[in-house]
């Protein structure tokens, strides 16, 4: 606690609070145009952190970070477009709910929920982080292979319609991940002599190419369609009703999504749609279900944001990404001389615990800043498709060119958007593919360190309790889904008619 | 676009994108087959060649999958290419008319494919747009964008 209270008046400055509060504006902005996840939101904005000194960086980051998951739910309940997989549950009943006049109700659960689970993932963050930092310090090569194989297979059956996409996804980033200069040879690798791709392509490139480029690209091929922004009325606050409904379910939805979200496997959407049939089956208003019930918005949102909070467990004490977010807020991190990993904890400490409790004022200023701002970010919803997306695109070209800093990037950006494009139209998940990205070079250079340090003996994989255990993980995450889906439609042909409550 | 609709279309995108993989396979496993070798138990080019292979499968498994040709709709696909050679022509001209005027060009062009209506106002939404992250970005924050013959 002393680390955190010092990491507090480092964040705590005049200035830093100012950066703070530029990034949850800038954040929110950004993060509420529909078709813009957290993910995307952090890579677009990640250029404007670059020239600040580390400290004032996160705590602008944080805000960043933040606002970007707010504005997402935001145009989620007002416009029913997801940014992203993990606000897909919020969407279902807040926008429902927006539809029946209750849009104000739900930004409000949606607003405290954030910031009741934030907080919570906050000290729980600051409790087990170290905790597993020093457990981590013991692992070799081999467990992180099997670690880095557990998020492979999980991510990819996790993060998509269907086991097949999102291997794709995740081999086409993985295939991405591969230019540059091989590490332990120094020769080049699908770098076809071009010089800014000896150093590979950065994340934050692929990120904007394959979210942004491709959405845009998107809007050109089908025509933008006229959406529905459904009216704010109102002031953004919870009935005495919608409290005592809205408060079991923060708590329950933050249970759920803090450890599963920390679990170092992907899925930290899982605890969202756990938490919505949570809720749904728990409730005295299920007939409210289907047609805007706030306890649906009020458990996944809750989750959502302590899922985001648990995900950065394996993040800073593993180094292992395992959302599209993740990916990129290492690389942010990378950028401002943090390397995440056991040792983070004991080279930087200062900075870290000035991050998490960046983290922690981020959310605060995002609960007082937005519930009485919520009108004029609403309002940012009804900029034309036409507008957004051409300025999206300057964004886009703009953090491209701000990252690599030549012509040949953008040229990478334009060739990745249009393969954006086709992974989007054939419903690949791109997700995947951003962990894919990251987590493949990681695993590489494991496996060889492991190989070379057993001189050649491919048994040191499984010489340990800890990784025999991780590979049995993936053998079933590998072998369960299909056996379950073949089980499941033997039952449903068995009763003859399909349940229809679930 | 119908439900059956926009599954053809998925299927018929799976299998282009199937074919696309086939193709990258095959440029990464040829790549990984001229780096020279180590000593090492696993040298430069296993990494490659695995993540070629799977390419490959994996194509192939979309394509098997989606079993319909990609049709492509005229009007999307001539928007798409303007949008690209725009792209390209952005890269091309910031260096020498410098972040402003190439970023405003950026946004007039794609708003104007995008549909925008008003011409006129596009150009004047892409020059405040473009001449706000100049000041903010270079002037402001210090991250040096190109400067054209005017100096911004």
């Amino acid at each position: 606690m002393g680390d955190l209270l010092t990491g507090f008046a480092d964040a705590l400055t005049p200035g830093n609070l100012l950066w703070a509060l530029v990034g949850v504006t800038i954040g929110t902005a950004v993060g509420v145009l529909p078709g813009i996840g957290p993910a995307l939101t952090v890579a677009l904005l990640l250029p404007v952190t670059f020239r600040l000194e580390p400290a004032a960086a996160l705590i602008m980051f944080a805000g960043i970070y933040y606002g970007g998951m707010y504005g997402g739910s935001t145009t989620s309940i007002l416009l029913n477009t997801p940014g992203e997989s993990s606000s897909v549950a919020t969407a279902v009943e807040g926008n429902k709910m927006a539809r029946a006049g209750r849009a104000a109700a739900a930004l409000a659960t949606a607003a405290i929920g954030s910031f009741v689970a934030g907080t919570i993932g906050t000290i729980l963050l600051s409790v087990a982080a170290p905790a597993v930092a020093d457990v981590a310090v013991g692992f070799g090569p081999p467990e992180y292979v099997a670690l880095m194989a557990v998020a492979f297979v999980t991510v990819s059956a996790l993060l998509g319609p269907s086991l097949l996409k999102g291997a794709a996804g995740l081999v086409i980033g993985a295939a991405i991940g591969l230019a540059g200069i091989d590490t332990l040879t120094g020769q080049p690798r699908l770098a076809f002599g071009i010089p800014s791709l000896l150093d590979g392509i950065d994340v934050v490139i692929v990120v904007v190419a394959l979210f942004a480029l491709g959405e845009t690209f998107w809007h050109l091929v089908s025509g933008t369609g006229a959406s529905r922004v459904e009216p704010v009325r109102g002031a953004a606050v919870l009935s005495r009703d919608d409290f005592r409904r809205s408060w079991p379910a923060w708590l329950r939805g933050t249970a759920l999504g803090f450890p599963i979200g920390s679990l170092p496997a992907g899925g930290a959407e899982v605890p969202t749609f756990l938490s919505y049939s949570l809720e749904k089956r728990l409730s005295k208003h299920r007939a409210e279900f289907g047609h805007g019930a706030i306890e649906g918005v009020a458990g996944p949102e809750a989750a959502n944001n302590a899922a985001a909070a648990g995900v950065l467990v394996p993040l800073l004490t593993i180094g292992l990404p395992t959302s599209a977010t993740a990916a990129v807020i290492l690389t942010a991190f990378q950028s401002y001389g943090l390397q995440p990993g056991p040792q983070l904890f004991t080279e930087s400490g200062d900075l870290v615990w000035a991050l998490i409790a960046s983290l922690y004022i981020g959310n605060v200023l995002l609960l007082v800043l937005n519930l009485p701002l919520v009108r004029a970010w609403a309002r940012l919803l009804t900029i034309p498709a036409y507008g957004i997306y051409a300025g999206v695109l300057v964004f886009a070209c703009l953090g491209a060119f701000a990252t690599g800093g030549t012509i040949a990037d953008l040229l990478v950006l334009t060739v990745l958007g249009l393969l954006g494009l086709l992974m989007r139209q054939a419903g690949v998940p791109v997700a995947p593919a951003i962990v894919g990205l990251i987590l493949a070079p990681l695993a590489e250079q494991q496996l060889r360190r492991a190989l070379a340090l057993s001189d050649g003996d491919w048994s040191t994989l499984i010489s340990s309790p800890l990784t025999i255990f991780l590979w049995v993980v993936v053998a079933l995450a590998l072998a369960l889904p299909p056996v379950l889906a073949a089980r499941r439609r033997r039952s449903n042909t068995d009763r003859r008619q399909p349940d229809a409550s679930n | 676009m119908t439900a059956a609709g926009e599954e053809r279309s998925q299927a018929a995108a799976s299998g282009l994108l199937g074919l696309v993989m086939i193709v990258l396979g095959v440029v990464v496993l040829v790549d990984a087959a001229r780096l020279r070798g180590s000593d090492d138990p696993v040298g430069p080019a296993a990494a490659p060649t695995v993540i070629g292979v799977l390419l490959g499968l994996l194509g192939g498994a979309l394509v098997l999958s989606s079993r319909t040709l990609p049709r492509t709709s005229g009007k999307g696909l001539w928007r798409l290419t303007a949008m690209v050679v725009t792209l390209i022509a952005f890269a091309l001209l910031l260096p020498l008319l410098g972040y402003v005027v190439s970023s405003a060009g950026l946004f007039t062009a794609a708003a104007l494919l995008l549909g925008a209506p008003h011409p006129g106002r596009v150009v004047a939404y892409g020059w405040t747009l473009a001449a706000v992250v100049f000041l903010v970005l270079d002037r402001l924050i210090g991250l040096s964008l190109p400067a054209g013959p005017w100096g911004f």
